[in-house]
C-alpha cells in the first residue's frame, strides 16, 4: 500500500458535542491514530458553533446536519440521523476517490450508516460497541428495546471485527450476540493522564471553597444521572455516611432521575450537604477531581467506567462497584476500593474507609495514579487500534470483494 | 442500458396500485432491451431471487426484525436495499445507468447510491404523504415528509402520473415544473416516454 492507512470513524457524538464517553474516546483514539500514521476521518453530528469541517490534530472532521426536525422518538431519531450521515460520508469517500480502508463505527447509534457503507465501498466495517441495549436496560423489556437491541446485533453480524474496551465487555458481548469468540477483540479504553499532570501543584483551596466548607470532605460523582449509574444509590446513603464523617456530596452531571434525587434530598433536609452541578466545563471538573477526598463510581452497569480512570490519573482516591469494567480497572485494597454493587452499606463502609483511613488513601492513590500512567496509554491503544485496522486489511485482501 | 428499480411492493406481495405498475413497467423495460433488475421487500412468501421474463429480482428482508413503526422499519431495511444493489453493479462491472425509485421508502438508498458510486436516479410519484395522511404534521408525517424532500431534491427528475401531482410537488415542495416529467400510465407513448426520460438521466453518470 502506498498511501497511508485510511479509516472513516463514525460517532454520533464528537467534542464540543458531549454526550457521554464516547465523545472523548472517538476524541483520543482518532488523535494518537493520526500521530501512528493513521489518516482518520471523522463524521459526526453537528453542533452550534462548531464547523461543519475543520482539521483537529491532524484529524479531518465533517459535522453532518443531524436531522432537527421533531422526531417521534429518540430512536426514530437515530435512523433518521443515520440518513444524512450515511449521504454525507459517501460523498466525502467518493471525494477521496473511494480510497479509503476501513469504516470504523461506534455503537448502534451509526449502525446503519456504517452498514450501508461497507456495502456500496466494498470496504471492511469495524465496530467498537460501547455499551449495550440489554445491559443498559438490565433485560429486554418492550418492542422499543428489542429494536435497538436488534440493530446491535446487525451492526455486530456485519462488522469484521467487534472492539470492545473490557474483558467484561467482551463476553457480555459475546453473550448478547451470539458471536464466535475470534470476532472480538478487546482494547482498553485509555484516558489522559497529562491534562491532570499540566497544573500539577496549584492552589485549589479558593477553588475549593466554592464548593465545601473546609471541614467538610469532599465526596464526587461524575457521571449521566440514570438508573445504571447507580447514582441512587448514592444519594441514599449520604445520612448514613454524615453520621461517621463530615461531608459534601458533588453530583456532576445530568439525567432524568435529577429531579427525582433533588427533591428526595430538600426533603430529608440535607440539601446543603449535596449540590447537583449539571454539566460542568473540562477544566471545572479536572478541578473538581483533584480536590475530591473520595470519587464514587457506584454503577449497576459499567462496561468500562472511564470516569474512575480520570479520578485515578487525578489522583483522587476511588470506591467503585465490583461490576463490569469497573471490576478490572480497580484491584481492591491495592489501586482503590471496591464494593458490592447496589448494596448500601458496603457502599457507605467504602466511603468511610476512604475518608477515615489516611495512610490507607495515600496508598491506594499512589498505586492508582502509577497504573494508570502504564496501562491506560492512548498511544498504546491507537497501536493496539491500528493493529486490528491491519490485521482485517490482511484478511480482506484475500477476499472477493478486494 | 441497465436500469434498477427500487419499490417496496412487487407482485406476489400487492399493498397498493404500485406493485402491479412496477412489474408492468420492468416488463416493457425487457421488451425494449433494457437489462432490469428490481429490489423490492422480501416477506418469506417468495425466495430471495427470481428471474422470470428476464426480469432479475432482488427481494431483501429487514435484518432488524421487531420494530416500533412503518418509519423505523423502513429505515433499516434501505441498507438492505444498498447491499442487494451494490451487488447488482459490481456483478455487473459498475454499469448501472440509473435507478428508477418508486415512492419514499427506498429514498435513502437511491440517495446514498448516488453519492457514494455516481449513479444518478429518478423519482417516480405514486402518492404523497400530504395526500396520504390528510396534512397530518405530526413528527412521523414531518419524517416522510423529509424523505421526500430528499428524494426530490436528489433526484435528476420526477415522473409523476398526472399533471395534478406535477403541481402538488411544485406546490409542496417547491420542486421546478421542469424537473417533473409527466407520463399518464394509459397513455399510448408510455413505454415510450419513460425510456426517453432514462435516456436523458443516465446518458453519463453511470459510466464513469
Amino acid at each position: 500500500m502506498t498511501r497511508e492507512l485510511t479509516a472513516v470513524m463514525l460517532t454520533w457524538e464528537f467534542p464540543p458535542r458531549i454526550i457521554g464517553g464516547i465523545s472523548p474516546h472517538v476524541y483520543y483514539l482518532a488523535k494518537s491514530l493520526a500521530e501512528n500514521g493513521v489518516k482518520v476521518y471523522v463524521v459526526t453530528c453537528d453542533f452550534p458553533g462548531a464547523p461543519q469541517h475543520e482539521v483537529v490534530n491532524g484529524v479531518e472532521v465533517f459535522r453532518i446536519d443531524s436531522y432537527k426536525n421533531p422526531s417521534p422518538d429518540f430512536a426514530t431519531w437515530v435512523y433518521l440521523m443515520n440518513v444524512n450521515m450515511q449521504k454525507e460520508a459517501a460523498a466525502l469517500v467518493n471525494s477521496l476517490g473511494g480510497n479509503v480502508d476501513v469504516f470504523h463505527a461506534h455503537d448502534w447509534l451509526v449502525a446503519n450508516a456504517g452498514i450501508g457503507l461497507k456495502h456500496v465501498f466494498r470496504k471492511p466495517l469495524l465496530a467498537t460497541m460501547h455499551s449495550t441495549e440489554i445491559g443498559r436496560r438490565n433485560g429486554i423489556h418492550f418492542d422499543y428495546e428489542r429494536m435497538i437491541h436488534e440493530t446491535e446485533a446487525w451492526l455486530t453480524y456485519e462488522s469484521w471485527r467487534v472492539i470492545c474496551c473490557s474483558d467484561y465487555m467482551v463476553s457480555h458481548v459475546r453473550w448478547a450476540f451470539g458471536l464466535p469468540g475470534d470476532k472480538l477483540v478487546m482494547i482498553s479504553n485509555g484516558v489522559n493522564a497529562g491534562v491532570y499532570a499540566k497544573a500539577e501543584g496549584e492552589d485549589l483551596s479558593q477553588f475549593r471553597s466554592k464548593f465545601a466548607l473546609p471541614d467538610e470532605k469532599i465526596v464526587l460523582f461524575v457521571g449521566r444521572l440514570v438508573y445504571e449509574k447507580g447514582i441512587h444509590v448514592l444519594v441514599n446513603v449520604v445520612p448514613k455516611v454524615l453520621e461517621k464523617v463530615n461531608a459534601k456530596f458533588i453530583i456532576v452531571g445530568n439525567g432524568y432521575m435529577r429531579e427525582q434525587l433533588s427533591s428526595l434530598v430538600r426533603n430529608i433536609g440535607l440539601a446543603h450537604k449535596v449540590l447537583f452541578t449539571g454539566f460542568v466545563d473540562d477544566e471545572t471538573l479536572r478541578k473538581l477531581q483533584k480536590c475530591a477526598d473520595v470519587s464514587v463510581v457506584p454503577s449497576l452497569f459499567e462496561p468500562f467506567g472511564i470516569v474512575a480512570l480520570e479520578a485515578m490519573a487525578a489522583r483522587s482516591p476511588v470506591v467503585v462497584s465490583d461490576t463490569g469494567g469497573l471490576s478490572e480497572i480497580v484491584e481492591h485494597d491495592v489501586t482503590g476500593v471496591k464494593v458490592y454493587p447496589d448494596n448500601p452499606d458496603s457502599l457507605v463502609w467504602g466511603i468511610t474507609k476512604v475518608l477515615l483511613d489516611e495512610t490507607y488513601t495515600n496508598q491506594i492513590k499512589a498505586n492508582a495514579y502509577k497504573k494508570v500512567q502504564e496501562k491506560y496509554d492512548w498511544n498504546k491503544i491507537a497501536q493496539q487500534t491500528k493493529g486490528v485496522y491491519e490485521a482485517v486489511l490482511s484478511e480482506y485482501s484475500k477476499s472477493s470483494w478486494a | 442500458m441497465r436500469v434498477i428499480i427500487f419499490s417496496w411492493e412487487y407482485p406476489p406481495r400487492i399493498v397498493g396500485q404500485l406493485a402491479d405498475y412496477v412489474k408492468e413497467l420492468a416488463r416493457q423495460l425487457v421488451k425494449n432491451n433494457v437489462k432490469t433488475h428490481v429490489v423490492t421487500y422480501h416477506d418469506y412468501l417468495t425466495g430471495g431471487y427470481d428471474n422470470s421474463e428476464g426480469i432479475k429480482t432482488y427481494r431483501v428482508t429487514n435484518p432488524v426484525r421487531t420494530h416500533i413503526g412503518v418509519l423505523t422499519w423502513v429505515l433499516t431495511l434501505n441498507q438492505e436495499v444498498e447491499r442487494a444493489a451494490a451487488d447488482v453493479y459490481y456483478n455487473a462491472s459498475k454499469q448501472v445507468d440509473l435507478i428508477d425509485a418508486h415512492d419514499w421508502h427506498f429514498v435513502p438508498a437511491a440517495v446514498t447510491l448516488k453519492k457514494a458510486l455516481n449513479v444518478p436516479f429518478v423519482y417516480s410519484v405514486e402518492s404523497l404523504e400530504e395526500h396520504r395522511s390528510h396534512g397530518a404534521n405530526s413528527p412521523f408525517n414531518m419524517a416522510i415528509k423529509s424523505i421526500e424532500w430528499l428524494g426530490m431534491y436528489e433526484a435528476e427528475k420526477l415522473i409523476a402520473k398526472s399533471e395534478w401531482m406535477r403541481n402538488e410537488a411544485y406546490r409542496l415542495y417547491k420542486v421546478p415544473l421542469d424537473k417533473t416529467m409527466v407520463v399518464p400510465v394509459k397513455s399510448t407513448s408510455w413505454i415510450k416516454n419513460i425510456l426517453e426520460i432514462y435516456q436523458n438521466v443516465g446518458g453519463g453518470a453511470g459510466f464513469k
